[in-house]
Parts: structure tokens; C-alpha cells; sequence
């Protein structure tokens, strides 16, 4: 909501239609003659090469799969193979004309365009480069393997290191691409270009949004293509994907060199079929997909139907496509229509298709017609072609068998390191910036006037004389949060943030009010209400290397953006072998007084998650001190932050919080109040209901309660936790999620294993009630308070004296509640 | 690097030490300068402290275990490192006479884990929480019969505390009763202890004079230093026991034939008094001697008394003023106790030992057939016959009668 840009009701309100321009379908009509001066005789061999080798490779893939065995050799694939048998020149098509530093990404069906892309990498590369790449890619072990007794030039070299590091990893094999932790539908290989495919249909539609805001935001060469499946069309994150990708504002509000379109093109390889669903007729209502583009932008995304079964069709359209693209005017939809002749995987039954259709497109194979047509304008003769078929079938055959023998190519070893899948979960890196270059910032740091008003503020909630401190003049938690991102934008250039209301409004809470004088668009925008994209879009830019801070308004829209968060933003790192990295930080806002769908907690949802490192503080001090270390690291991180405590000063740290940089190390529990009979372990906001208790059983009851502060979910060290419990004997853990399946229950599970033999009763967990979030007016009776905290402890641990309790901790009740689900 | 804590050598003499207590547990993180644990030579208790920062990765010896000096004990280092290199080796774990004790406390009687008690229906499980089972173990404390107070009836620590504390079960049974019984393993000291009493009484002819002396002078002595002490005239707290100490050295300057060691061929006569004091400690019995005692003014006796006293009950003092052979002749008070008679224990080689007892008031004629109370004091004078004859040890306990009657300070 920029107010440079007003919106006047006399234009918005005037009468008009809209124009919709011509989008093309399969307009290209250029003969081979016609080609000839586009391409020269090698070109049109390597086009024909490129798709038999991948013709081969998924044949081949497709005999394992359903016949264990290929040209004699004998294996078992247990894994799936989502193969593209029939899409060939889509792939080739596509690939022809991208430049190493073009990235694409796939889908679960992308063997064809890694193994395209990788071939054109493999030829345009200079020597040197292709060799030191494969000579250093996890010290060279593959390359190893296929250099040993080669005879050829380093090209061919490269190609059999292509077609040995994505087959060892489609079999999980150690000298895979990615340790064979990725697998047929994530294999990737970032030096030639290639960034992930993905399982999860449509899973890249974002992602590669925020690669190409990170080649953009850091005027990062070339382009990225996304490649994805028609039917894909029908999933939210896509469509989040193609509208964060057409916001105005690339070409209405960023400055400068910043002006203008993203650099991606969604293009989408139509092979008619989602699974077994057709996409035309009967799943989705588009027709051809290209005429979605008409409904995203004034431009119609420069859409457009290209032959997919013609490699010079779909190359044509990616020549006049990235030129749009050098030129600002993107980001562009293509359709590229495809037939797969191969089953969906190697058990469709083709129950959902007739014969008659597959033997008619099998009449117009792209390989078989682009062959003939090249033999027949004289290019090249047909024993050649028949040569070149021959040979992919022995340089398949040979790869095959290096792949498959244990003994050259095993597997991650996790018998002798049987924790060598954990170690690749994190990185665990420590970066003061992604990248050595000048941030870009609109003003000086000393200047912003959120930072000179943080200098009159007192950075401990009691004055000198002891008094508190008013909310006007105190340092309060959402102030500690700001100061570290500030910090970080004028540290790391590639630092961005975005989300909703990032931007002049400041957040939604004000955490962020101060960074819009202080950053140019690129660096801090608004996104669409599009969480799946937003913390989509910030994977796409950690992993392609830039560091970024992705906002969650209410911890509730979480689900919006569940695969991002829970398939996509934890996996890539191990996935990958532990090559990329992400430093993402996910702020989750978590919510109170706006009932049901504005006031969960689900930190135990994300603490389940391997991969992803969660963060809740809870007090200034905690969470200047975490985001300073989550935005230090290169792991992604959850970082929750509570509304009801965004105005909270400091109370436990003396004299204050530090204004200079200081990191509190993710993972380190904190005792906030030191005592001898009960330790009280709380997540979030719930510290301050437990200080509470810890007040009343101190001079009620005589209890002295000790308070620790989790202040992290994952990692976490139970150590101080224990060493706490072996002096009191006694532990409740309260928070406000619902206590059901929370985490707590994970922690107190843990403790009772840790310190059985210290425990003077079973760990208690106080949680909210597993119901509706209720109206502000009605929460006492949903949030643990501190008497529900003394009443447990009265009925569960230890009887107080003289206490009559309020509410029901007893175990029938338990067993009642249970029952019915609540 | 993970570096080993060693059992440091504590005197020339010593080879085994004992660990009193473990004050850590394996997996804590330790700074430089905590105290790991504690442990005692035969003489002496000492406390070991952390040599650097880390955890505590490994610990090789348990409270009561006797270990060899210079041995590893326990592990310090980074988690994850490797402890098995600190290992001790087997030909070094024990020592030769005696194998390593084991825990030194072994709770005997088997406890029932869980019974049901009573007949009656509804929920009778007995109940007892892990750390109150496990406290109440550590202390050999019956708890089958204990009635818990926490949720559901189950028995937690406050209840096994609280039975601890002698508050009476008020269900009484002639027919429940407890066989239990605890084993500890001598220390080292009680040990050194039981040796030499029993050597002493076995190897030599021990006899015992009693007499008794007025005390009125050393009281009235005792009562001005009181007053001199609160308005502050006097500096020094000198004790009844110090200056009966102050009167045995005079009156062994008399009877050098006491002031001796008897070695088996030959009776060896000191040229000065080494004061040997009998002191209670935690750890039992010990005699350091105050060496040439015969050179201190009373002032001095009394601060060199109460200096070695002190030593012993903090297990500082030096292993060289302990052994039998420091003290020329001993002196055990056992007045304050009220002890109205003993026969006290030669520490051999010496040849005797005086007990004092406590004082008792006496009618006596004061002449004028006035008949007034008196103070005594009780003396016991244990002798080695084999040194010296009943003639000279009658007359050297009434020297040091006279001392006492006739004191001045």
C-alpha cells in the first residue's frame, strides 16, 4: 500500500472491457531447410544425440523397473522412476539454448531435463572448467569411477560423469549426485545449472520464483526456468508461485536497474495427463493451458502453445522467450505440449488411456520424425542416426553396470557411521554475510528514526530507582527482533525480507517499522496474501544463496504454507548431500485475542519436522540474542514470536539489553528463576504465567520453584534441564500450544527417560485445551494460567497444604478427556 | 583433548587412597577448581578439584574404592571423545594386600519393588516415586510400611524424609519387624586405628594408676582468663585441658624415665617433651604431637594444642606429626564427656599415656571439723610395666597432682 500510488475512483470506477490479445498455439512453422542457418550439422546431430541417450536411459530405467534387467545385466530398483518416455525433444528443446548459469528446476518426472540440461552444459563448458568441476565434486569420487581406463575427450568424459552421478543417484548410490540422498525425483547438480527436482507436483512453482528474485534482487546473470507438469496447474502453490512472480510492483515500484519483470519462465511440459487425470477434458477446465496466462497480467505472461514434440519448436520459443526476459518483460508461461508413452511410473496399468492413443502418438515420435526429417533434408544419413542409437545403447549399458556393482559403487556407509544421514541435516555454518560485496541501503543506520528512538528507551523494565519503566519509554521484545534484522541489512547485501505488510506498514506488529526508509524495494517488499509462496519463494532464494527473512503473520496461516514448510524448507539440505545450505528464517508470529484461526501455537508441529531448527523467545534480551544467531547461520530456522509479549521489557537479563551484537546460541535452555523444589519448564509466553505460579507457591506454599526458559524446541539441551530436575525431583512444562501431541510431551517423555531415578513424580504438561481457541473474553479458560500450573501440582506432584484446587488434573479426568478427544 | 584426573601422591609413605565421596556424576560440565571429589589417605582427608573446564566423561573408581596413587580416576574432556585410552590398567587397579572395596554400603534384605497390600477392592497398588525409592535405599530405610502422602497415595521424597527424621509410625507391630543390617567397609583411618589399639594391647604390660587432684587453683585460673577474655585483658583462651598439659610437661621434666619409647631392646630417653593429644575427628581417633612442648610458655602450649587439634579435624594436618612415634607422651581428656574413670590406651612405642577425667566435687575436712565440697579432678596414669616400675609411675602421677595443686599463671 505505497501512497506514491493512488488509486482514484473515477479510473477504477469507469466503465470498460478487458482485451484479452491473441495467445499462440503451436505457431511455429519453420521448415528444416528454413533451420538450416539457425543451426549447423553438429547442432542438429547433438539435438538428435541428446535425445537418445535420454530415450535410452529411461528405457533402460523402464526394463529395471519392470523386468529387472537391461541388456543382460540384472538389477532390482526398488525405488520409483517417473520416467519421460515420449518427451524427449521437450527436454532437448528446452535445454538447447541455457547458459550454465541458467537454472532450471523439475519435477518428479525430470530425469530427461537434468540429463538435456547437463548435456548442454557438458558443451558449452570450456575444458577446464568441466574438468576442475568434476574433479572437485565431492572429491572427485565419480569422476573416478568413469575415468578409470576412458579412452575420449573430456566432453565425452563429461557425459558419461552426467549419466553415471544422476543414475548412482536414482539408485542411491554414495557416488551420486547428491549421496544418493536425493533420489530419482530430487536428483540435481547445481555446477551444470541443474537445481532440484521435486516430488511434490508443483513443488518447484515457487521455489523458482525465489531463484529468480535472487538472481534479480542480486544482479545475478541469466535466467531460471521452471519446469513443471500440466497438471500442477491445479495446486495452490503454483498458482502463489505465478502470482508472487506478476506482482506490479517488479515494474511499478523497484528502482532503477531493479525495474521490471522476473527472469523465469513456468514452463509447463503438458503431457495431458496428471497421473492418470486428464488435464484437458477432465481435471481441469483450461483447455490449453497456455490461456491461463491471460488471466495472470496484463501481458498474458507472453503465453504461449510450442510443439513439444518438435525439439526446433520448443527451441525457437526459448530463444524469443529469454530475449523477453534479457529485456525485462517477464516472467513467461509456456505450454509445451508432450505426450508420455511410458506409464506414469512402471506399474500404470494405462487403464485410463486406450491403445489406440498411445500407438498414434507413438506414430508421431519426436525422435523417430526428427530423425527422418533431418536424413530427408540431407543432413545427415540414416546409418549415422542408427549408429548413434547403438552406441547410447552401449554407453547406457556400460554406465548401467558401473552403477549397479556394489563394490565401486556403494552406498552412504551407515555402518560404520551410523550417523551419517544427522550430520548432513544442518549445516551449521557461521556467516556474517552470504556474499562480499556493499549492502544496499537508502539511508545511514545512525539516521534511521526507529534506531535514534531506541537510544532513549531504558533496556530493562525497572528504572535505576527501581520503578517500572513506562511501555513508552521501554525496549520491548518486538525492538530486540528489529535490531538484530537492521543489523544484518546494513552486514549481509543479500539480505531481503518479505511477506505481508513488510512494507510501510511496518509488519503487522511494528517489528519492522524503520526498515522500509532504510531499504530500497528489492530488499524489503510486500507479497501477495501467498504464505505458501512466500516461505516458497525464500527456499528458491536460500538455496541458491542468499540469505532471507520470510514473514508468517499468524502462526495459524502456517498451513497455508504446510509443504513449503514441512517437504521443502527442512529436506534440501541433506537432500542435496549436504551441499546447499539455507539461511531462511521463517518469523512466525503467534497470536491471542482473535479466537479459533488467529491464536494457535504450532511449534510442535514445525519441532517435528527433522531439519528445521525452532526458536521461541520470550524475552528482548532471547530474541535479539536468537535472531542474531539465526540470522548468522545457514540453517532454516522457525523463529516464534508471541503478540501477547511484543510489548514485554526486559526482567531477567541485567542491567538491560546490550545495544552491540551479541548471539544467545540456539539450543540453550535458561533458567530464569533459580530454585530447589520444583522446576517449572516453559515454552514462549508462558514464562510469564509460570513466574507467576512460582510467586504464589513461594509465599503460599513455601515451594521455591525453578523456572527454565526453553527458549529453543530443536536443538535442544536437556542437560540444564536435568541437572535442574536431579535437585528439585520435580517438573511441569507448560505452554500455550494445545496439549495434545505437544511438544512438551515430547520434552517430558525425554526427561522421564533422562532423570527416571531423579523424579519424585511423572513429569506434568500443562498445555491449552484441545479445543477452539475461544474469545479473548473466555481465554483464562483455554490458556494455562498460573492456578491451573499450582493446581496440577497439587493433584499430580506434591499436595500442598490448606490448597483447594479449581480445576480437574485428576488421572479419571484424564482418561475422560482422552476418550472423547479433547 | 580429553585429559585424566590422577589420584595425586599425598606424602612419601602413601600408596592407596580411598574415595570418600563423588560430588559430581558422570556427564556434568565442571570449571577448573570445582570439587570433583574427596578422598583420604590413612591419615589425612583432602579434596580433589576439577584441573581444567569440560565434562565429566568418564569417572573409573566409586565412592569407598581404594585407589593407587597416580592413577587415572576419572576423565575430563569435550563430549564425544574417546575415554578408553584413560582406562586404568588392571595390573594397576588394586593394590597387592587388599582388593579394591567395592561400594561401601550395601543395603542387605531385599525390598519388595511393589506389593499389593491389603485385600479390599479398589485402588491398593503401592506407590513409591523413583527418587523417594532411591533415597530412601540410599539410607537403608525401610519404606513398605511408609504412608505416602503424595497423588494417589504414593509415597515421595517429603514422606521418606520425614520418616527419616524419627517422626513416629503410628502403627506399631511386635510381629513386622526389619532384618535389614548395612556392611560398610572400614575406612582407612579406622583401619590404622583398629591395628594400633590392638598392637598395643597385645604388645606390652599395661597398667593403670587413678588419682585425683584438687582443682580449686587451675578453676579459679580458668574463671580470671574467662573475665580477662570479655574485657579483653586477655588475649589467649587458655583451657583446663592446657593447663593440665602445661603441669604433665613439668612434671615429666621431673620423671625423664616417662618421657620415653620402649623399643624392645632398648628404652629410648628424649631430651625434649613431644606432647602427644588424643583429638576426636570425623574420621576417628588421631594423636598429633606438639613437638618440644617443654620450650612453650603456657600462652603458646595452649595456640600449638589447639593448631594441631584443628589440623586433624580438617585433614590438613602433616602425616609426619600423627604416627605413634611423634609424641614422647600422651595426654586424652575425656573430663568433658563426664568420664569419671578410664584405662587409656598406650600408643606404642611410647610408655605411657594420661587420661584426664572429669571433675568431681568431694567433701573434704577443712579443718576446724568444717567439711566443705572440693573439685577433683580425676587422673589415670596407663603405664607399659615392661619400662617402668609402679614406684616411679605412682610418683610421677603425684608430681603432676602437685602441679595441678599447686599451679600459678
Amino acid at each position: 500500500m505505497p501512497k506514491s500510488q493512488i488509486i482514484s475512483p473515477k479510473v477504477v470506477r469507469k466503465p470498460q472491457f478487458i482485451e484479452f490479445g491473441k495467445i499462440p498455439v503451436n505457431q511455429y512453422k519453420k521448415s528444416i531447410e528454413e533451420e538450416k542457418k539457425n543451426y549447423s550439422r553438429e547442432d542438429f546431430l547433438r539435438i538428435y544425440r541428446d535425445m537418445v541417450i535420454i530415450r535410452e536411459f529411461e528405457t533402460m530405467l523402464n526394463l529395471i523397473k519392470t523386468t529387472n534387467e537391461y541388456n543382460g545385466i540384472a538389477y532390482n530398483h526398488p525405488g520409483p522412476a517417473h520416467l519421460s518416455i515420449g518427451q524427449e525433444a521437450s527436454a532437448v528443446g528446452m535445454a538447447f539454448n541455457l547458459d550454465i548459469d541458467d537454472y532450471i528446476f523439475g519435477s518428479h518426472r525430470s530425469h530427461g531435463e537434468i540429463l538435456a540440461k547437463g548435456l548442454s552444459a557438458i558443451n558449452r563448458l570450456d575444458e577446464d572448467n568441466l574438468d576442475s568441476i568434476m574433479r572437485n565434486y565431492f572429491g572427485g569420487t565419480a569422476l573416478k569411477v568413469v575415468e578409470k581406463g576412458f579412452q575420449g575427450n573430456i566432453r565425452e568424459l563429461g557425459i558419461h560423469f552426467l549419466l553415471y552421478g544422476a543414475l548412482a543417484e536414482i539408485f542411491a548410490r554414495e557416488n551420486g549426485f547428491n549421496k544418493g540422498l536425493g533420489g530419482s525425483m530430487h536428483a540435481f547438480f547445481t555446477p551444470f545449472g541443474i537445481y532440484p527436482n521435486n516430488a511434490i507436483v508443483g513443488g518447484s512453482g515457487d521455489i523458482s520464483v525465489g531463484a529468480a528474485l535472487y538472481k534479480k534482487i542480486n544482479r545475478k546473470p541469466c535466467i531460471v526456468v521452471c519446469n513443471i507438469g500440466d497438471a500442477s496447474m491445479g495446486c495452490g502453490p503454483v498458482w502463489e508461485g505465478i502470482c508472487f512472480a506478476t506482482m506490479d510492483q517488479y515494474k511499478t515500484l523497484w528502482d532503477g536497474e531493479y525495474k521490471g519483470g522476473l527472469p523465469l519462465i513456468f514452463n509447463f511440459m503438458n503431457n495431458l495427463y496428471g497421473m492418470g487425470g486428464q488435464t484437458m477434458g477432465e481435471t481441469m477446465g483450461f483447455g490449453i493451458l497456455a490461456r491461463i496466462g491471460a488471466g495472470v497480467n496484463p501481458e498474458s505472461m507472453h503465453a504461449e502453445r510450442v510443439d513439444g514434440y518438435n525439439p526446433l519448436a520448443v527451441i525457437d520459443a526459448f530463444r524469443r522467450k529469454i530475449k523477453l526476459l534479457e529485456e525485462k518483460k517477464g516472467p513467461v508461461l509456456l505450454d509445451t505440449l508432450t505426450y508420455r508413452i511410458s506409464g506414469h511410473s512402471p506399474s500404470d496399468a494405462s487403464s485410463y488411456r486406450s491403445k489406440e492413443e498411445i500407438e498414434a502418438w507413438q506414430k508421431e515420435d519426436s525422435i523417430t520424425s526428427f530423425g527422418g526429417s533431418i536424413v530427408s533434408a540431407g543432413i545427415v544419413k540414416q546409418d549415422h542416426l542408427d549408429e548413434i542409437r547403438s552406441e547410447a545403447s552401449e554407453l547406457i549399458t556400460h554406465i548401467l553396470r558401473l552403477t549397479v556393482n556394489d563394490e565401486i559403487s556403494p552406498r552412504l556407509d551407515l555402518v560404520s557411521d551410523p550417523d551419517a544421514i544427522g550430520k548432513m541435516m544442518f549445516s551449521n555454518g557461521s556467516e556474517d554475510k552470504m556474499e562480499d560485496r556493499e549492502p544496499e541501503v537508502l539511508i545511514h543506520l545512525e539516521d534511521n528514526p526507529r534506531v535514534k528512538s531506541l537510544k532513549n528507551k531504558e533496556r530493562y523494565f525497572r528504572d535505576k530507582e527501581g520503578k517500572l519503566v513506562s511501555r513508552v519509554k521501554l525496549y520491548q521484545l518486538r525492538d530486540g527482533i528489529f535490531e538484530a534484522i537492521v543489523d544484518r541489512f546494513y552486514k549481509d547485501p543479500t539480505l531481503a525480507a518479505w511477506g505481508e505488510e513488510n512494507r510501510d506498514w511496518g509488519g503487522a506488529f511494528a517489528v519492522y517499522r524503520g526498515l522500509t526508509e532504510a531499504l530500497p524495494y528489492h530488499r524489503l517488499f510486500n507479497s501477495p496474501i501467498s504464505e505458501g509462496a512466500i516461505v516458497g519463494t525464500a527456499i528458491g532464494y536460500g538455496m541458491c544463496g542468499g540469505r532471507v527473512i520470510a514473514e508468517i503473520m499468524y502462526c495459524d496461516f502456517l498451513g497455508r504454507s504446510g509443504d513449503e514448510v514441512f517437504n521443502q524448507l527442512p529436506k534440501w539440505q541433506a537432500m542435496s548431500g549436504n551441499l546447499i545450505r539455507m539461511p531462511v528464517v521463517i518469523r512466525v508470529s503467534v497470536g491471542s485475542k482473535y479466537g479459533a484461526q488467529h491464536s494457535q501455537d504450532w511449534s510442535s508441529l514445525t519441532a517435528h519436522i527433522p531439519g528445521l531448527k525452532v526458536v521461541f523467545p520470550a524475552t528482548p534480551y532471547d530474541a535479539k540474542g536468537l535472531m542474531n544467531s539465526a540470522l548468522q547461520g545457514t540453517d532454516p530456522v522457525i523463529f516464534f514470536e508471541s503478540q501477547r509479549i511484543y510489548d514485554i521489557g526486559e526482567m531477567f537479563h541485567k542491567p538491560g539489553v546490550p545495544e552491540e551484537y551479541y548471539e544467545i546460541p540456539i539450543g540453550e535452555p535458561d533458567v530464569k528463576r533459580s530454585g530447589e523444589d520444583i522446576t517449572i519448564l516453559t515454552i514462549g509466553a508462558t514464562l510469564y504465567p509460570a513466574m507467576n505460579a512460582a510467586e504464589t507457591l513461594q509465599l503460599k506454599y513455601g515451594l521455591n520453584a525453578e523456572i527454565i526458559d526453553a527458549r529453543t524446541l530443536v536443538p535442544f539441551n536437556y542437560q540444564p534441564v536435568i541437572d535442574s530436575v536431579k535437585k528439585t525431583g520435580r517438573i511441569v512444562l507448560a505452554s500455550d500450544a494445545s496439549s495434545r501431541g505437544s511438544y512438551l510431551k515430547e520434552m517430558a517423555q525425554t526427561i522421564t527417560e533422562l532423570a527416571f531415578d531423579q523424579l519424585d513424580a511423572p513429569p506434568v504438561v500443562i498445555g491449552s485445551r484441545n479445543w477452539i481457541t475461544p474469545a479473548y473474553e473466555m481465554e483464562q479458560f483455554f490458556f494455562p494460567q498460573p492456578d491451573w500450573i499450582i493446581d496440577a501440582i497439587h493433584q499430580k506432584v506434591i499436595p500442598l497444604k490448606g490448597h483447594t484446587p479449581k480445576y480437574d488434573f485428576s488421572t479419571g479426568k484424564l482418561i475422560l478427556l482422552n476418550k472423547n478427544g479433547v | 583433548m580429553a585429559i585424566p584426573v590422577i589420584m595425586p601422591k599425598q606424602g612419601q609413605s602413601v600408596e592407596t587412597c580411598i574415595i570418600t565421596r563423588w560430588f559430581r556424576n558422570k556427564g556434568d560440565k565442571v570449571s577448573a577448581g570445582d570439587i570433583l571429589f574427596s578422598y583420604e589417605t590413612d591419615k589425612a582427608a583432602f579434596d580433589m578439584e576439577s584441573p581444567a573446564d569440560g565434562i565429566l566423561l568418564d569417572i573409573f573408581f566409586s565412592e569407598g574404592d581404594e585407589v593407587p596413587v597416580l592413577m587415572n580416576v576419572a576423565v575430563i574432556g569435550k563430549t564425544g571423545e574417546d575415554t578408553e585410552q584413560f582406562l586404568p590398567g588392571k595390573a594397576h587397579s588394586a593394590t597387592e594386600t587388599e582388593p579394591a572395596a567395592a561400594s561401601p554400603e550395601r543395603v542387605s534384605a531385599a525390598e519388595p519393588v511393589m506389593t499389593v497390600t491389603g485385600s479390599g477392592s479398589g485402588d491398593t497398588l503401592f506407590r513409591i516415586s523413583p527418587r523417594a525409592k532411591k533415597l530412601a535405599e540410599s539410607r537403608g530405610l525401610p519404606y513398605s510400611n511408609i504412608q505416602g502422602s503424595g497423588p494417589n497415595g504414593r509415597i515421595i521424597v517429603r514422606d521418606i524424609e520425614k520418616a527419616m527424621a524419627g517422626v513416629p509410625d503410628a502403627r506399631v507391630s511386635i510381629t513386622e519387624y526389619s532384618t535389614e543390617f548395612t556392611d560398610k567397609t572400614l575406612s582407612n583411618v579406622r583401619r590404622i586405628i583398629a591395628r594400633a589399639m590392638h598392637s598395643s594391647l597385645q604388645n606390652s604390660a599395661q597398667l593403670t594408676h587413678h588419682l585425683s587432684a584438687d582443682v580449686r587453683r587451675l578453676l579459679e585460673a580458668r574463671r580470671k582468663i574467662k573475665e580477662g577474655l570479655s574485657s579483653g585483658t586477655e588475649k589467649n583462651d587458655i583451657t583446663l585441658n592446657d593447663m593440665v598439659c602445661w603441669c604433665v610437661i613439668k612434671a615429666l621434666k621431673k620423671f625423664p624415665e616417662i618421657n620415653s619409647h620402649f623399643l624392645g631392646e632398648h628404652i629410648r630417653f628424649f631430651n625434649k617433651i613431644h606432647l602427644g593429644l588424643a583429638v576426636d575427628t570425623s574420621r576417628g581417633l588421631m594423636v598429633p604431637a606438639v613437638k618440644n612442648a617443654d620450650d612453650m610458655d603456657l600462652p603458646r602450649l595452649s595456640l600449638a594444642l589447639k593448631m594441631v587439634a584443628d589440623a586433624c579435624r580438617k585433614g590438613s594436618i602433616s602425616p609426619e606429626l600423627i604416627q605413634g612415634s611423634s609424641a614422647s607422651f600422651t595426654v586424652s581428656n575425656l573430663g568433658n564427656y563426664g568420664v569419671e574413670m578410664f584405662t587409656p590406651v598406650i600408643n606404642l612405642p611410647q610408655t605411657g599415656i594420661l587420661g584426664i577425667c572429669t571433675i568431681i566435687n568431694r567433701p573434704v575436712d577443712l579443718g576446724n571439723n568444717t567439711f566443705g565440697f572440693v573439685p577433683y579432678m580425676g587422673l589415670s596414669l596407663t603405664y607399659d610395666h615392661r619400662a617402668i616400675d609402679g614406684g616411679p609411675a605412682t610418683l610421677f602421677l603425684k608430681a603432676i597432682k602437685e602441679q595441678i595443686e599447686n599451679f600459678n599463671y
